[in-house]
């Protein structure tokens, strides 16, 4: 087919038209090859300015569209839309800077002439390899799917379902609530966290538009934006959940008792259990590794005393596929294994303890009914509390965890209100106040007769030197103020350890398609202007799997995550990016190169007919940023719309004039 | 060309986020560079492929600027770590053909950096200046 | 040049049209599209226009498997390398493998005002002399590592090996400081024009340096001075590839080696065998490493296999799937290493052995050794210094 270009020159009122000779610009652009017809005008951009191109497409059958004017970021679209109105596909046309980049920053008026004659030039040479090409819709499903019942995949569940679209809420332990349903009093209101969590929680499990699947896990994710096809096992818990009326007999008879993960191994449990009194759903699970009738064959008691015969012990895991527009991730963190740090004595002196037992002990859900004890019933009187156990620190995590310094002054208070004799000690590096009302909060706690003393904690020993140190634990530190060596003799220590990326994270951003950083939590888009989406469309984080943070962070963290999925849900459609990567299987070797360096998971090696692997570009998951096409070895690789012809014409054209 | 001071003239492939944007800001701010550049949009800077800087140097270009956003603010995550690695290599086979690596620039303007990149040209000129023509310009002048 | 005189050249008119070449090409195995054949009978009906646009014109790895068993004795790979031409002058160059930056390269240095800074691998252990009437002609190898890095390829330990060998032989040769790509891939792909270039420019140079003797490490350097810049420049040198003269020293007991212990097999590049029918040298050279057993893959000598691709174009799955082949047969030696003489087969081999991606091809992982490399590694001393 013949190529024939319009070429257009903007005069921009003066703007263009002071600087750079626009009618030498038409008549040059008359001589050149493919151009049928060239023209100047006041404002392009205008309407009439804009009739006089589509009439031009209509009458003399242009196929190429080339306009000089202004930043094709300020009207590359408004040129698209006219060629497209008159029946040009959009991708025919393009744009060359005149504006910008010539006349506004050159003032001699041949220099500045000869430069926006190549620019055109450039134009006119690209745009004889353009293609047409299509953008694509993909519909949208209005599900999503939530991983993780912490504070933050409750609080993204409910803004998503108030809106009435359906949530799939996934967890992994027999009940939602995560980390928060085990904290006592939370900073620095010192409101019960059960007691503003529980009502959530409730809604939650009752709510018309959550599906809430417990003891499940996903397994699988395919797709892309819109279409996310996920498999979910649902584990079995060995109850009918249909029956079940959360009646408790079960657990009361059970005669096997293990540690509780809730009490975090401060007290016990049943072989079957609901984690904790207020669980969502109230339905127990019985654990297989520690219930007798698994392990002996025997026992069965709960069967006996269940009237409305909730317990099968028949039951298995059920793979469950839902298919979902978004996906949310909140994930959560696990809680540093203080046991690294030695010096510190956690595992070896029964009263070090971590931040997280204390939480339990203080609770009055507690195992301890929230009497603060140490291991041998008697009540502390002097307590230190170590800052940093496993934060800011290279040989274990780096970065800060930014909840340790408030639940550390949160310990002392509770401290004080329940033993107010007792003599509190904050070893700490720098205190991070940096929350509404944490500042506050941390004058209250300074003027509430702690001791703070500022110095990384070396050690922790029960080796005493004097009689005041016999039967005690001595917390040794320099208080970096006052530059000296201290001793301080307490009966319990408390450990503020790090907060972690989950063990398993590697794992689950694979499935999902995600990256982590170096320290191992997930890797938002950017960092500032996009901390709640990945580089997979679709597939949002929020709370502590992104990053250490407090519950009100996570909280408007995971309001922002569910907003971004309504945005999709609302558009109801995906738009796909029309410039994008395309393989020319010929010429395709299959190395996987490509597979391997994309940041978006668009190129997949797979074998299809032929002898050898070849890679498929997934364009839903394109971004069209030619990485790819640069490291392919083979040339097989192109992008769309930016393709080598495209460019090195302009190579060509802009040292030809 | 007469014996009249050198023009150097240079190509520069911009990234569509940034650098780009750092010309049209400079462009909307006024502020003026030389003329011996011409601009190449392209969406990342990782997209500029070697043979886009080998053959710029073979058509007669006396420098060539790649520039693009500022590491970690990759609108695609990675592309300029990629690009930074590939031009490391490519100055290594400039410098290997006797060109001078000097004449292969890479710069990180963002888009608030209109003033960066109007410096960044004058700075290139001036340098390029000083290290006369390209050994391959004159052949295909002439 | 016309389509008419390339047919009369290369013989072509006497083309039988039996199928024979078809038959024997590695390329036509794996591409059911291509056919010498019909590139032939194209030419022959005067379909040039289909001729010089056929994708599959740059498909031809020019391996002379089909040409030496032409029952009409046509220069099939010759009648290629001008039809490539007549497509050139159209804008044609077959799909350049990595974005044509390896021609863009050789195009830069057929540049007469360049001065390259190619000699600074050159290392203190390294003795060479302005004086010598011995020449070593370098090749690309300065440009190919940053090219190739991801596959592992050191082609400058080849230039280093070499200079080690000679050196030890109390040769300290001359290099040249602006040696030129010696054009073959441009000259193969049609670009006679920047080959006539190179070949000017590096005959100038080797006139001026006034050696009487060139030695080549590079199969296909040695290759294109020997039999085609005869036909553009005249080079008044005895010219050696040095699998050549180490079999000549060896001969003259001139060389001995420590004992290296491994089982060895040999690939024989296109460009040394069959183009130039040296097939024995080189393996007198492995087998006379005491320790070493050279054994043969099933192709081999004059049957040998290609390694896939020629002049770094139209590098596709077709050619994966011959080096696939070839580096199986080299593992079914069993083999611990290929030794080749040309660093181009080095790149090619080690490339099909990167597999990134989750669906892994067989598996071809072998060592690949150059001949110097393996000589200098049993001349003592550390290899590649």
């Amino acid at each position: 087919m013949e190529i024939k270009t319009g070429v257009y020159i903007c005069h921009c009122g003066i703007n263009i038209a002071n600087t750079v000779d626009v009618e030498h610009l038409v008549e040059a652009a008359k001589g050149w090859d493919t151009v049928a017809v060239a023209r100047e005008y006041k404002f392009l951009c205008s309407d009439p300015g804009q009739e006089i191109i589509k009439k031009d497409i209509k009458e003399l059958g242009l196929n190429r569209v080339v306009v000089a004017s202004c930043s094709p970021r300020m009207h590359e679209r408004t040129f698209r839309n006219a060629c497209q109105q008159a029946g040009l596909n959009p991708y025919l046309f393009e744009m060359a800077n005149i504006r910008e980049h010539c006349s506004w920053v050159h003032s001699d008026k041949e220099l500045a002439t000869k430069k926006a004659e190549a620019l055109l030039r450039a134009a006119v040479r690209r745009v004889f390899y353009h293609e047409p090409l299509e953008t694509k819709e993909s519909p949208v499903s209005p599900n999503t799917l939530i991983v993780g019942g912490g504070i933050a995949g409750i609080q993204a569940a409910l803004e998503i379902a108030d809106s009435e679209h359906k949530v799939y809420l996934v967890e992994r332990d027999p009940s939602i609530g995560g980390h928060m349903t085990q904290l006592d009093k939370t900073f620095p209101t010192l409101d019960c966290s059960q007691c503003i969590l529980t009502p959530k929680m409730a809604l939650v499990g009752s709510h018309p538009y959550i599906e809430l699947m417990t003891y499940s896990e996903v397994e699988e994710v395919s797709g892309f934006v819109g279409s996310f096809k996920v498999k979910i096992r649902k584990k079995a818990r060995y109850v009918d959940e249909d029956k079940c009326t959360g009646c408790g007999l079960c657990q009361e008879k059970c005669p096997w008792k293990v540690d509780s993960e809730y009490n975090a191994g401060l007290g016990k449990r049943k072989a079957i259990y609901t984690p904790f009194p207020q669980a969502v759903p109230n339905i127990p699970v019985i654990d297989k590794e520690h219930c007798a009738y698994f392990l002996k064959g025997t026992c069965r008691a709960c069967e006996k005393f269940c009237d409305i015969k909730a317990i099968n012990f028949e039951q298995v895991d059920q793979i469950v596929e839902v298919g979902v527009g978004s996906i949310i991730l909140t994930t959560g963190y696990d809680v540093f294994n203080p046991s690294a740090i030695a010096q510190y004595g956690y595992g070896k002196y029964d009263n070090v303890i971590t931040g997280l037992e204390f939480e339990r002990m203080s609770s009055a859900t507690g195992p301890t009914g929230g009497e603060i004890r140490l291991k041998d019933g008697r009540q502390p009187k002097s307590v230190a509390i170590i800052h940093c156990v496993g934060s800011r620190d290279k040989n274990y995590h780096e970065y800060c965890s930014r909840v340790c310094c408030m639940y550390g002054l949160k310990f002392s208070h509770l401290i004080k209100e329940k033993i107010p004799d007792a003599d509190v000690y904050q070893m700490y590096i720098d205190m991070r106040c940096f929350g509404e009302g944490y500042e506050e909060f941390y004058k209250r706690l300074c003027e509430e007769g702690v001791n703070f003393i500022r110095g990384k904690v070396a050690r922790v020993t029960d080796r005493a030197i004097s009689d005041e140190e016999k039967g005690k634990l001595i917390v040794q530190c320099e208080d970096t103020l006052l530059a000296s060596l201290m001793r301080v003799p307490v009966d319990m220590v408390i450990l503020c350890v790090a907060l972690e990326a989950r063990a398993d994270a590697e794992r689950v951003a694979r499935m999902f398609n995600i990256s982590r950083r170096a320290d191992g939590f997930f890797l938002e888009r950017h960092v500032k202007l996009d901390p709640v989406a990945t580089p997979t469309d679709g597939v949002f984080i929020a709370g502590c799997c992104q990053a250490p943070k407090d519950i009100p962070d996570t909280v408007a963290q995971a309001s922002a995550a569910a907003a971004r999925a309504l945005a999709v849900i609302s558009k109801g459609k995906v738009i796909l990016e029309a410039s994008v990567a395309t393989v020319n299987e010929a010429l395709c070797q299959g190395c996987g190169r490509c597979e391997e360096l994309c940041e978006f998971h668009a190129p997949k090696v797979s074998r299809k007919n032929g002898q050898l692997p070849v890679s498929t570009i997934n364009e839903a998951l394109c971004k069209g940023c030619g990485a790819c096409a640069v490291f392919c070895p083979t040339g097989a690789i192109s992008v769309k719309h930016f393709t080598r012809d495209q460019i090195l014409a302009e190579v060509e054209a802009l040292i030809e004039v | 060309m007469a014996e009249a001071e050198f023009e150097p003239q240079i190509v520069a492939f911009t990234c569509n986020w940034c650098s780009y944007a750092a010309a049209d800001l400079a462009g909307t701010s006024r502020v003026s560079y030389p003329p011996n550049v011409r601009l190449i949009r392209v969406m990342c800077s990782g997209m500029v492929d070697p043979i886009f800087v080998l053959k710029s140097f073979e058509k007669g270009f006396d420098g060539v600027l790649i520039a693009g956003c500022h590491i970690g603010d990759c609108h695609y995550i990675s592309g300029n770590i990629k690009a930074e690695e590939r031009i490391g290599k490519l100055k290594s086979l400039i410098h290997t053909l006797g060109l001078g690596d000097e004449r292969l620039r890479l710069e990180w303007i963002s888009t608030a950096e209109g003033g960066k990149f109007a410096e960044t040209i004058k700075e290139l000129v001036g340098q390029l200046k000083q290290l006369g023509p390209s050994p391959l310009r004159k052949e295909v002048r002439a | 040049m016309t389509l008419e005189d390339a047919v009369k050249e290369t013989k072509a008119y006497y083309c039988l049209e039996c199928g024979k070449c078809s038959g024997l090409c590695p390329v036509s195995r794996y591409n059911p599209a291509y056919s010498p054949r019909v590139m032939v009978e194209d030419a022959l009906l005067g379909l040039e226009d289909d001729l010089v646009h056929n994708r599959q014109l740059f498909s031809c790895l020019t391996c002379y498997a089909c040409s030496p068993k032409c029952p009409a004795d046509v220069d099939y790979p010759l009648f290629m390398q001008k039809s490539r031409a007549l497509a050139a002058k159209d804008g044609q160059q077959g799909d350049c493998a990595h974005s044509g930056v390896l021609q863009s390269l050789m195009r830069l240095m057929a540049s007469p005002n360049l001065k390259q800074k190619r000699l600074e691998w050159l290392s203190n252990g390294h003795r060479t002399s302005d004086q010598s009437n011995v020449l070593y002609f370098v090749g690309c190898a300065p440009y190919f590592d940053p090219i190739f890095e991801d596959t592992g390829v050191k082609s400058l330990d080849v230039a280093r090996d070499s200079l080690k060998i000679l050196n030890s032989l109390g040769i300290a040769p001359k290099v040249l400081p602006n040696e030129r790509c010696c054009g073959h891939d441009l000259l193969w792909t049609g670009d006679t024009e920047n080959f006539r270039r190179l070949a000017e420019l590096n005959a100038a140079a080797i006139k001026e340096a006034g050696v009487k003797k060139i030695i080549f490490s590079c199969a296909e350097c040695y290759r294109t001075f020997k039999k085609d810049y005869p036909n553009y420049v005249k080079i008044d040198c005895e010219l050696q590839h040095i699998s050549e003269f180490l079999s000549e020293k060896i001969e003259k007991g001139e060389l001995s080696f420590k004992e290296i212990k491994k089982k060895l097999t040999y690939h024989d590049p296109c460009r040394l065998g069959r183009h130039l029918g040296i097939y024995e040298p080189p393996r007198r050279v492995i087998e006379s490493i005491p320790g070493i057993e050279l054994v043969e893959m099933k192709d081999n000598r004059a049957e040998s296999l290609c390694c896939g691709t020629s002049a770094f174009t139209n590098c596709d799955s077709c050619s994966k799937q011959i080096r696939v082949e070839r580096l199986l047969q080299a593992k079914a030696t069993g083999a611990e290493s290929i030794i080749t003489c040309c660093p181009k087969c080095q790149i090619h081999f080690r490339c099909a052995m990167v597999n990134k991606g989750e669906v892994k091809g067989p598996d071809v992982e072998i060592e690949v050794v150059d001949l110097v490399s393996l000589v200098a590694q049993a001349l003592g001393g550390k290899s590649s210094e």
